[in-house]
């Protein structure tokens, strides 16, 4: 008959047995007024990007505010629940979900944690101890189209998204008001390749948008990007003069060689300004934003290609920067979070 | 004896707890044909492996022309000069017989222009004749048989070892095989024969050896020896009787014993069914009595499956009528595949036939006490060679393999029982063994369909034969009943309207 | 299905399976150790880690350990009871992503029906979705001859794509936000297990699941006939005088439903709402399990619980040792390849003995 695992178990839990009485007692409990900040992502930090911004954020607090910090990736929306449960009952004070998916887990673990507050960001759905972080990334990202509409002389620019979720809609929105702003002819293709990490999807992507004849790419990613960067360098070893904008965070020394600026979250000091308020007490009940305003985003040129733009443009730039701040120009946007002015019936496309 | 181009000793080779050789000799000398004979499990089939670097033995020695050899692999014995002939064929059904043999020869690189030359060769040396741009799957089995031989021959081997080289082939066929045997030993080569007929044996070998439990317990030559010394080192029983083995007066007709006035329990009538790789049946009429054997005798792929796929009732006729019982007995050929399952024990076994009888089941589950009760009564009865009715059925040799089958399919048996070649592969005293319960169960009143292609079995056994050949059954009229006569309307020489 | 009772058997078995144990343990913390300390990272933590995350507190191995094993002694039920047939279902991922959609949409149609007629009908959707979803394979297999391997993968993207299609488009949440359902009212979720904690129903119904086909194959006439066409499609037809077509049809189907009210009781007990990721490869890892588990239902249970602790632990490792998921992945997967390893050398071992 067949011999199994299953029959070597008794063994093997008795070992673990021996193993689980040796770490027993591990469990040091940290002091009772430190700060506990715990951050979930659903991708890898080592994206350069969107996740990797979230853990410079989280180091940052635990070297600005003595906390001690703590990381998960999580893979599927069943270890959400996991993952708050987890940090909840280990006393945790302040946990980031990095990204909408998490919001409903997040809401039943605010009402079983009451004592945790949960930060997710872009998120939709709000509570006393959860509430969302909204990037106004689509401010950075209206400057980014200025910029292409100035660049391009095919008259056609390209946006690569991944999962067309309403903040990600808001950044291409915005980004194609800028590029009319510059230029109402100019033709702005979108696509959305459903999978924020998947590298080859958006790489084909953004090949068919340069075989359009597009030569200015946008992309919103994670660490798919680096597939429309592949994209654009090869269009350039093959002759053709086409640039791509970054976004999220600082990419332009991602590839300094094709990449004209970045249109940016400083994810990581709209993470420490959360804790501090969340120290002082602000934190509940209502979204945080984050703009250009609180200095939070931004569009920045890549230094090493500042030789190539026409004259002027980064003074334009400058000049649209301040008259968002001023509130004088207002970026349009794709409203998702419950309470947030109206529904976001036809806000977008 | 220097003389000998192979020689094994002490052979031992042990397969978990069962010792499957445990000191076997054999020196095979130029220019002799050498019978290699034992009942099943004797460890015939494991000394074959030995030799053809299938298997390495865990003790003893093996030297090719006076050296010592290692046969690590079937590679080493090729270049030892040792060409094998299995009992199962390795042939590549899809293919032709030309490239079958470059398979055999250079692997998958081989040029069909020089194997082609090679064979045509070796055909006109040895007169086998097979057509070499045919597929195999074309061919009969006898075709089939000399294509392994062929592939054998091309190394040219000065060693060709062969098991159980007759199982598939009518006498004439036979008879053939052991001429092409008898010149190749004539070249100088020595050729060993492995096989379970004695008389087949007797008839061609210049030398024998005899094995029993993995040992050779007789070495000699033809004329020193009689078929009977040979059956009891053969049975390990001094007291055998060599009649009751069913060796003496094998033609002998039995007759009809007054069954033709019992009921007819089966009948077919006019069946068809398309073939299945061989022929089908082609208008087949048979019907059978209570208490009677009725042999079916004929070559292997003449339609004998489908025939008894049909009294079976596994396969319904495309047209025709076919008049069965409710409860049919079937005695598979293929033991190992259609009769048992190997990684069942003896009680599963059994329950696999008896989940459909009443008492061995209660709604919808199965009553094992009842089941392994059987099994424990069929192991006891039918003198089942296993531990216990827990012991798998894998580990049991192919005699008592085949008596757990028989045991099972005679409680299956209502009114028929059909039997597909049930004593194929089996030792002496495992054969007489069946031949033994099918005697009784007809002289308890039960139909028996024998289906053969040993010819000596059906004339031995059975009280009205029948004589199948494409696809067609005639009736062998008492006057026919003899190697001869059966045998050529086996082959379908016979004008049919004859 | 036989036992040798002789203690002195019983007792070297406990013997040779504690030493197993404590190598298969060994190796894989050597290794693992290894691996760790050249990625910078500290091992004795991370094991601590691990071993603490899967069983460390009541909470941890109900509300996490044990929450993760459900699908996965699911799933691994669905597979065992198909291979033992000898239906080679690699789909029981899209099998679990169309129980899954198929609870929801019931779930979200009927929702205002009482939990006593929701839940059953919720869970009821999840089966007959996974067996449908095995019905395309099922037949190409016994009516045209297709090798249910490759059909089944290729259902399984259909699956996971239609799944996502679904949440993005007719699906999708009131709101047309996230792409996401909108959650199963409270009547169609499974109710917990073990008060205060994460623990659902879905566990005792896995567990029950798995002690019924271990009954129905042990000692049921069906599933004597389905373990007769799993071991010989050949004996079973000729000496089993067994409809084989039959066996595999319902084996197959069987399977399947299994397979779907994985998704089922997963949407119901744990997410409540459908997405797009729900799986992260239940439906493969199921075949591990079910290997593992020697195709033995309750072995299925063991072997789950096994797995579900592994991830479990490997969560723990992440947050308590702060190790990269990837590491961690590979932790995980030496752990699975140390206990296939062992298991084989143990299959021999037992073979030689026997």
């Amino acid at each position: 008959m067949q011999w199994s695992i299953a029959k070597a178990f008794p063994g093997t839990v008795l070992c673990l047995a021996v193993v689980l009485s040796a770490c027993a007692g591990d469990g040091s409990d940290p002091a009772e007024d430190t700060l506990q900040a715990a951050l979930l992502t659903s991708g890898p930090v080592s994206d350069a990007g969107w996740y990797a911004g979230a853990y410079e954020g989280l180091l940052l607090i635990e070297d600005s505010l003595g906390a001690q910090v703590s990381h998960q990736q999580t893979a599927t929306p069943a270890e959400f629940d996991e993952a708050f449960l987890a940090y909840g009952s280990s006393g945790y004070d302040l946990i980031f979900a990095h990204g909408f998916e998490y919001q409903d887990a997040a809401i039943r673990a605010g009402s079983r944690f009451p004592d945790a507050t949960i930060v997710v960001s872009g998120g939709g759905r709000v509570a006393d101890n959860v509430v969302p972080l909204i990037f106004r990334l689509e401010e950075g990202s209206y400057l980014a189209g200025m910029a292409a509409g100035t660049l391009t002389q095919a008259g056609i620019v390209g946006m690569v998204g991944g999962v067309a979720i309403p903040p990600a809609r808001g950044t291409f929105v915005a980004f194609e008001a800028g590029v009319r702003a510059v230029n109402p002819d100019i033709e702005v293709l979108e696509t959305f390749t459903g999978d924020w990490n998947d590298v080859s999807a958006a790489k084909e992507a953004a090949v068919a948008q340069l075989s359009r004849g597009a030569d200015v790419i946008i992309h919103n990613l994670d660490a798919a990007s680096f597939g429309v960067f592949q994209a654009v360098r090869e269009a350039v070893a093959d002759g053709r003069r086409v640039r791509a904008i970054g976004m999220n965070s600082d990419q332009n020394d991602v590839a300094p060689d094709v990449i004209i600026g970045s249109a940016v979250i400083y994810i990581p000091q709209a993470f420490l300004e959360t804790a501090r308020r969340w120290e002082a007490g602000n934190v509940g009940g209502e979204p945080i934003y984050a703009s250009i305003r609180e200095g939070v985003i931004d569009f920045v040129f890549n230094p090493e290609l500042l030789g190539e733009l026409p004259e002027g443009l980064v003074q334009e730039i400058a000049d649209a920067r301040d008259q968002i701040r001023s509130g004088e120009l207002e970026v349009p946007r794709v409203r998702f979070v419950e309470g947030d002015d109206d529904p976001p019936s036809g806000g977008s496309e | 004896m220097t003389s000998a181009l192979v020689r094994l000793e002490g052979i031992e080779r042990r397969f978990g707890a069962v010792m499957a050789l445990s000191g076997a000799d054999l020196a095979l000398r130029p220019g002799e044909v050498h019978g290699v004979l034992g009942a099943n499990g004797a460890g015939k089939s494991t000394l074959f492996n030995v030799l053809g670097g299938l298997l390495r033995p865990d003790a003893g020695r093996i030297e090719v022309g006076g050296k010592a050899v290692i046969l690590a692999s079937p590679r080493d014995a090729w270049s030892h000069g040792i060409g094998l002939v299995h009992q199962h064929f390795t042939l590549v059904p899809r293919l032709t017989v030309l490239e079958n043999l470059a398979l055999g020869t250079r692997g998958p690189g081989g040029r069909p222009g020089a194997v082609r030359d090679a064979a045509l060769e070796v055909i006109g040396r040895t007169g086998l004749s097979v057509p070499l741009d045919e597929a195999v799957e074309e061919l009969g089995v006898g075709d089939r048989q000399r294509v392994e031989i062929l592939k054998a021959l091309l190394r040219d081997p000065r060693i060709l070892v062969l098991d159980e080289p007759t199982a598939v082939l009518t006498p004439a066929e036979a008879a053939g095989l052991f001429d092409l045997l008898r010149d190749l030993a004539g070249d100088g080569r020595a050729v060993a024969l492995v096989a379970h007929k004695v008389d087949e044996v007797l008839e061609v070998s210049d030398r024998l050896t005899v094995l029993r439990d993995g040992t050779s317990v007789l070495t000699c030559s033809r004329e020193e020896t009689s078929e009977a010394e040979i059956v009891r080192a053969m049975v390990g029983d001094d007291d055998v009787d060599a009649a009751a083995l069913g060796l003496g007066d094998r033609a002998g007709p039995r007759g009809v014993v007054g069954q033709h006035e019992s009921r007819i329990v089966a009948e077919l009538v006019g069946v068809r069914v398309a073939g299945r790789g061989g022929s089908g049946l082609d208008g087949v009429d048979i019907s059978v009595r209570a208490g009677e054997i009725v042999g079916v005798a004929g070559v292997d792929g003449n339609g004998q499956r489908e025939l008894a796929a049909v009294l079976a009732g596994r396969l319904a006729p495309e047209s025709g009528t076919a008049r069965l019982p409710e409860a049919v007995g079937f005695i598979s050929q293929d033991r190992s595949r259609e009769g048992l399952v190997a990684d069942f024990d003896l009680t599963e076994n059994v329950a696999l036939a008896f989940q459909r009888k009443a008492g061995f089941r209660s709604g919808s589950w199965l009553r094992w006490e009842a089941l392994e009760g059987a099994a424990e009564e069929i192991r006891r009865r039918h003198d089942v060679q296993a531990p216990s009715v827990r012991t798998l059925a894998s580990s049991l040799s192919g005699g008592n393999q085949q008596r757990v089958i028989v045991g099972r399919e005679l409680e299956m048996a209502g009114d028929l029982l059909v039997a597909e070649n049930p004593t194929r592969g089996l030792d002496i005293a495992a054969a007489a063994f069946v031949h033994e319960e099918l005697q009784r169960l007809a002289s308890d009143g039960v139909a028996v369909v024998l289906i053969s292609t040993d010819l000596d079995e059906v004339l031995t056994l059975s009280h009205r034969i029948m004589a199948i050949a494409r696809g067609g059954l005639r009736e062998v009229e008492e006057a026919h009943r003899t190697r001869q006569g059966v045998g050529s309307l086996m082959l379908g020489t016979d004008d049919r309207n004859g | 299905m036989a036992e040798a009772p002789a203690q002195a058997v019983g007792r070297m078995r406990l013997v040779e399976s504690l030493v197993l144990g404590a190598a298969a343990l060994a190796l894989t913390a050597g290794v693992g150790a290894v691996l760790l300390l050249l990625g910078g990272y500290d091992p004795m933590a991370a094991a601590a880690a691990m071993v603490r995350g899967a069983f460390g507190s009541w909470t941890a191995f109900t509300s996490i350990t044990l929450v993760r094993s459900v699908p996965l002694i699911l799933t691994g039920l669905a597979v065992a009871f198909a291979f033992r047939a000898g239906v080679w279902n690699i789909g029981a991922e899209g099998q679990l992503y169309a129980g899954a959609l198929a609870a929801v949409w019931v779930g979200l149609q009927a929702a205002t029906l009482p939990p006593l007629l929701l839940l059953p009908l919720v869970l009821s959707a999840s089966l007959v979705a996974g067996g449908l979803w095995a019905l395309v394979p099922t037949l190409m297999r016994l009516r045209l001859g297709v090798g249910e391997v490759i059909t089944t993968i290729l259902m399984n993207f259909v699956g996971i794509y239609l799944a996502a299609y679904m949440v993005h488009g007719p699906l999708q949440e009131r709101r047309g936000v996230f792409p996401q359902t909108d959650a199963l009212p409270e009547a169609g979720r499974l109710p917990a297990l073990l008060p205060g904690t994460a623990l659902h129903w879905g566990f005792a119904l896995s567990l029950l699941l798995a002690g019924a086909l271990a009954v129905a194959l042990r000692y049921s006439r069906f599933g004597f006939q389905l373990r007769a066409v799993g071991a010989s499609p050949e004996a079973a037809s000729v000496a089993g005088r067994i409809d084989v077509g039959r066996i595999l049809f319902v084996a197959f189907l069987g399977s399947g439903a299994i397979a779907g009210m994985a998704g089922g009781v997963q949407v119901s007990g744990v997410t409540f709402a459908l997405y797009e990721d729900l799986s992260p490869g239940w439906g493969y890892t199921a075949i591990a399990v079910a290997l593992l588990a020697g195709l033995n239902p309750a072995g299925v249970v063991v072997t789950g619980v096994l797995f579900g602790a592994l991830q479990a632990g490997a969560g723990a490792m992440q947050r308590d040792a702060g190790i990269p998921a990837s590491w961690v992945g590979v932790v995980e997967a030496l752990v699975i390849l140390a206990v296939l390893c062992l298991d084989r050398v143990r299959r021999r071992v037992g073979k030689e003995a026997s």
